[in-house]
């Protein structure tokens, strides 16, 4: 439990690092005001409003503002829909959690039997044919993917529904969409890590015990090969989470994906720093508890 | 390479095998050295083997499909685009600003990964404290996330990719690298060289960057192939490359408003990608079990 | 195993996910069984390539937003493409002298929350839009210098300067009526959260980025509405906007890609309609200073080198006309002789180039947004292979959106650029005013005081005649001097599934009350 604490508290320079790295990104890049203002409009006009936005402040400054209003939780107001950006963050990040879990389930359901099937008959034309389709699902970009995925199931088979969200059948192909990239990587995973532990100690003994090769895969290995397919879940959520910005948009799915898409386009620095800052924090609480999850479930690991 | 002769890991007999043995004992490994080499001819001759001008518009002769199918003729083997122009061309022109942003963004990010990893775990304290959070910061950002922001501000174009695609992917370089440097320096010949007084700059280059190499090697190429598909999802946000410039990235995401009407618009492209990347991940594979048996995943 | 419960997981996944399918066409015959003449419970679903931008109706200038928010608000009056102005919250109007016209409301006009709507409630809102230089339609209405109440039901809109266009300024986007009272006690937030207007349809829910939902205002002062619930939704990518039509998800999806009309058409249950709009595409060119598009004979060239026709019929597949005036019939001021007609003569413009110098070609920048009007990029693709042909060598750089608007706001663009401009005032002031002198500074420096005097004159003239005459013959020489060239015209193309009713506005707008069922 110590670690775990240890590893929390080091997240706050991260914290602060990501604050950094976001207002650097936010600030030094883009101007808002030709997108907030009238075409017609004159340069007084132009400069007051940048006066307004606070934008002509120096850098330090309006950094140390930006902080300050942070750790009272305020992110700023959204231009674009006059309310407070991590409000409207957070509304939307359940529509895009569901479709996260929804796909690692999906993901894990077809890349765990594969990455084990694959680790077994290593070398085999099985092997080398789960490869090759975890390599094409790796290889085809998402958004691709999701298109295609619409025309044969919606439109052609009429089975599903084409985009939006509501029921569990909207979220079966936008899922799919989204979880093909990561269980690709993930089977390749598994696989890896399925091969290590079949050539590991424990696992020569229980064979030399003469205990059936079907026992040894089930009993020994396969438990703990599922020990590092949390950690790889895991590290699949910075992934998942950019990918949900490309099959949002493909599948008009309402979640943070697509609110940052368009708030980078309009420039609504408000939404895109609360939803950087919300997505980062995200992405540190699935490590830090597939970290803790990992060391309860194998106690012998130690860290440096 | 001749950094199969380095004694990282003495116990494993395959290490001295020949190089080229181990190529011909993996028949994917082989395959995926004969893609890479494939597409990189292609790339280096394009100018040569192409047929047309790859941005050749001809209004006429739009959407043209490949000569076996009705309507198609042998004068474009693959079809026309939307805008009349040769798809077979544009493939083998993409196939430059594919492979050079899948490789210079990888150059880009593993020089700089290996540069900070190798402070980092070496020098250790303030300097592997602050490199470190660092990475997590920027694991905490998706890639995609951190391009899209930059590119969309700056606008595409082909050096502010490549940047913007080093810059954002050099973490996982800079974390392998520090902990392959972490146990390498506690190697007996790296305390005898620091023992006899060798200077940190000459224990860094001579002793840990090549044992560093091989995972590094491993990770790199596979990253190609990552880069590739990142590429062609920034083409979707319409922040890849740019006309009249082609990739394959491009190609597919402007043939995507033709799936259903005009299928060999993207389908081309969307082969190129995968036998691509398929070719560069096998290649990857066989790497990392020559250079490498310890590495997985 | 945990192996197994995975499968089992899989399995009710799978299962949940047909069985939702099936609900899915289950509701879809139920609606379409009950066809009656078209004012009962039915619901329309629209399928627009954005979300709204915002309820603020001042604060946006984006046609789509506006195409919905005609269900919600009124306008003062209607500019009817057929018959003019026709009443709509106003009774009636006259033009009592050259800065003063006197309106009439109608009475007993309802907001959804139950207020009636006065001549305060008018008040209110021009004059916000009027005096708040924030908001993004200002510049339209920063002409109205008061709106004097003298009863419930009458008012007077006094303007700084005498304004031939206020009708015009009156009868589009900003000019929504808002519920005072409303705002003032409730205060904005809650109003965009809750929008409330006088149309026939009230907000019922937003999702945003995903679906607006209008149901029904059954006190609405006008014809009773004909849909018991109306859905906007928001899906950007076109071939899934095109798919959801297809499978009989949507009714109604806008901006269909030209590429996709044919499959729309052989589809049983779809078909296209498609009409002009008020979206002309255009270079913008640099008149002065040290580019070569300050030699008007390089403009000219630019001009004739380029076939608009083979690109509409390539690219645009028909769904444009070619046009030499950015004020386009419908339009107050429209010169209809630079209307549908082309100056294509490539050797001609090979010669003007040799005149000017340019014997062995020129080079010109050449900037371009992507991705935001209908085959934007692929037209320019088109026009710069055909500048090629001449001896132009256009360095064509293409931008996304945000990236295209800074140094277009901040007038940074090289020797020409290409953009697409709207007119939601139906009237020649709009089209040319970025033409005059102020508005030209550091963009196209154009500077012809013949011009500048033709324009500023019918920009306060209250004589119809002569006043279009001043436009016709502005644009007779604008169309000669070349600091902008207009292309084309595009149309608007719907897909339309073949349950309801649909004609195209000129406008863009969604008149929910004009779509019927079959």
């Amino acid at each position: 439990m110590k670690y775990f604490f240890l590893n929390v508290i080091k997240t706050v320079p991260v914290l602060i690092l990501i604050t950094l790295i976001v207002f650097i990104l936010v600030r030094v890049t883009g101007d808002p005001v030709a997108l907030m203002i009238s075409e017609n409009a004159t340069e007084q006009e132009k400069a007051e409003l940048r006066e307004a936005l606070g934008l002509n402040d120096n850098l330090i400054v309006q950094y140390i503002n930006y902080m300050g209003s942070i750790i009272q939780g305020d992110f700023g107001e959204s231009f674009r829909y006059n309310t407070d950006a991590l409000t409207l963050v957070l509304d939307r990040l359940p529509a895009s959690i569901e479709l996260a879990i929804v796909s690692m389930i999906l993901a894990t359901i077809v890349s765990v039997p594969l990455g084990i099937l694959s680790a077994i008959k290593r070398n085999s034309l099985l092997d080398l044919f789960i490869t090759g389709i975890s390599v094409v699902g790796k290889a085809m970009p998402n958004f691709w993917l999701g298109i295609m995925l619409i025309l044969v199931f919606s439109v052609m088979l009429s089975l599903l529904p084409v985009s939006g969200s509501g029921t569990l059948a909207h979220t079966i192909l936008p899922a799919v969409a989204l979880g093909t990239g990561i269980a690709a990587e993930m089977t390749r995973l598994i696989r890896s890590s399925m091969l290590e532990i079949l050539g590991q100690d424990f696992i020569r003994t229980a064979r030399s015990k003469g205990l059936f090769e079907a026992v040894v895969v089930n009993v020994h290995a396969f438990r703990n090969a599922l020990i590092p397919v949390v950690t790889i879940m895991a590290l699949q959520t910075s992934t998942l989470i950019g990918g949900t910005l490309i099959t949002e948009t493909v599948f008009a799915w309402p979640g943070v994906g697509q609110l940052l898409i368009q708030a980078v386009n309009l420039r609504d620095m408000a939404v895109v720093q609360a939803a950087v800052f919300i997505i980062a924090i995200a992405v540190i609480v699935s490590n830090l508890l597939a970290d803790l999850i990992y060391r309860l479930l194998d106690p012998r690991i130690k860290y440096d | 390479m001749g950094v199969t002769s380095i004694a990282r890991s003495p116990s494993s007999k395959r290490v001295n095998k020949k190089v080229f043995n181990r190529l011909l004992a993996s028949p994917t490994g082989l395959v995926g050295l004969c893609i890479v080499f494939f597409a990189v001819t292609i790339a280096i001759l394009a100018p040569v083997i192409s047929p047309y001008d790859p941005a050749l518009t001809n209004p006429v002769d739009r959407l043209v499909p490949p000569f076996w199918s009705e309507g198609g003729s042998t004068k474009y083997i693959l079809g026309t685009d939307n805008l009349g122009r040769d798809i077979l061309s544009r493939l083998i022109y993409g196939s430059r600003i594919s492979i050079l942003v899948g490789i210079s963004a990888v150059v880009l990010a593993g020089a700089i990964g290996m540069f900070l990893g190798l402070i980092a775990g070496y020098y250790g304290k303030i300097w592997d404290f602050v490199i470190m959070r660092t990475v997590d910061a920027f694991l905490a950002i998706p890639n995609i996330l951190f391009m899209l922001i930059i590119l969309a501000v700056l606008g595409p174009s082909l050096m502010t990719l490549i940047l913007v695609l080093g810059g954002t992917t050099w973490v996982v370089y800079a974390r392998m690298v520090r902990s392959e440097t972490l146990s390498i320096k506690e190697k007996e010949y790296v305390k005898s060289a620091k023992a006899i007084g060798a200077k940190n700059f000459r224990i860094i280059f001579k002793y840990i960057m090549p044992n560093v190499l091989p995972s590094f090697i491993v990770i790199a190429t596979l990253n190609v192939a990552t880069t590739i598909i990142l590429e062609a999802s920034l083409s979707f946000l319409g922040l890849g490359i740019q006309s009249p410039e082609v990739s394959w990235g491009l190609m597919l995401s402007d043939g995507r408003d033709y799936v259903a009407t005009s299928w060999w618009v993207a389908t081309f492209p969307g082969l190129a990608i995968t036998i691509t990347v398929l070719g560069v991940i096998f290649l990857g594979d066989w790497l990392r079990d020559v250079l490498d048996p310890k590495l997985k995943g | 195993m945990k192996f197994f419960r995975y499968i089992l997981l899989l399995i009710v996944l799978l299962l949940a996910a047909c069985s939702g399918g099936n609900d899915e066409e289950g509701a879809e015959e139920g609606t379409s069984n009950d066809s009656s003449d078209g004012a009962s419970d039915e619901v329309l679903t629209i399928g627009n390539s954005n979300d709204i931008v915002s309820f603020d109706i001042h604060d946006h200038n984006n046609t789509s937003t506006e195409a919905v928010h005609v269900n919600m608000f009124n306008y003062l009056v209607k500019n009817d493409p057929d018959e003019g102005f026709i009443p709509d919250l106003a009774e009636s109007w006259e033009n009592v002298d050259e800065t003063k016209w006197e309106f009439k409301l109608k009475e007993g006009v309802k907001f959804h929350n139950g207020d009636e709507l006065t001549a305060e409630d008018v008040k209110f809102t021009l004059e916000r839009v009027a005096n708040d230089s924030a908001l993004l339609e200002y510049g339209a209405y920063r002409q109205i210098e008061e709106v004097e109440v003298v009863s419930d039901y009458e008012f007077v809109i006094h303007t700084y300067e005498p304004e031939p266009a206020l009708l015009n300024r009156v009868s589009r986007i900003g000019s929504g009526i808002l519920p005072k009272n409303y705002i003032e006690t409730e205060g904005w937030d809650v109003f965009l959260e809750n929008p409330v207007g006088t149309g026939p349809y009230q907000f019922e829910e937003w999702q945003k980025d995903s679906q607006l939902t209008l149901t029904r205002f059954d006190d609405y002062f006008g014809d009773e509405p004909k849909w018991s619930q109306v859905e906007f939704r928001a899906i950007p990518e076109n071939s899934t906007r095109v798919s959801e039509l297809l499978t009989g998800g949507i009714d109604l999806a806008v901006n269909i890609p030209p590429d996709d009309i044919e499959r729309i058409e052989s589809s049983e249950d779809t078909t296209v309609m498609s009409a002009p709009s008020q979206r002309v595409m255009l270079f913008v060119l640099r008149t002065q200073g040290d580019y070569p598009t300050a030699d008007p004979k390089v403009r000219e060239a630019i001009e004739l080198a380029i076939d608009k026709e083979a690109i509409i019929e390539s690219v645009l597949e028909g769904h444009a006309v070619p046009t030499r005036t950015r004020v386009t019939p419908g339009n107050f001021g429209a010169n209809e002789e630079l209307y549908d007609t082309q100056l294509y003569d490539p050797e001609r413009a090979r010669e003007l180039l040799e005149e000017a110098g340019y014997a062995d070609g020129v080079n010109i920048k050449l900037s371009s947004p992507s991705g935001r009007y209908l085959k934007d990029r692929e037209s320019v693709e088109l026009m710069v292979a055909m500048l090629q042909e001449v001896g132009i060598n256009a360095d064509v750089e293409f931008l996304e959106w945000s990236a295209f608007s800074t140094p277009y706001s901040n007038k940074e663009f090289e020797d020409v650029f290409f953009i697409a401009y709207g007119n939601s005032m139906f009237d020649g002031s709009q089209a040319l005013q970025r033409l005059e002198l102020e508005m030209a500074a550091g963009e196209t420096d154009y500077d012809n005081p013949e011009v500048e005097e033709l324009l500023s004159e019918a920009m306060n003239n209250m004589d119809e005649d002569s006043r279009l005459e001043q436009y016709q013959k502005a644009q007779e020489i604008i169309s000669e001097d070349r600091p902008i060239i207009p292309l084309f015209q595009v149309e608007s193309i719907y897909g339309v599934n073949d349950r309801i009713n649909f004609e195209p506005e000129l406008s863009e707008m969604l008149y929910v009350d004009d779509i019927t069922i079959k």
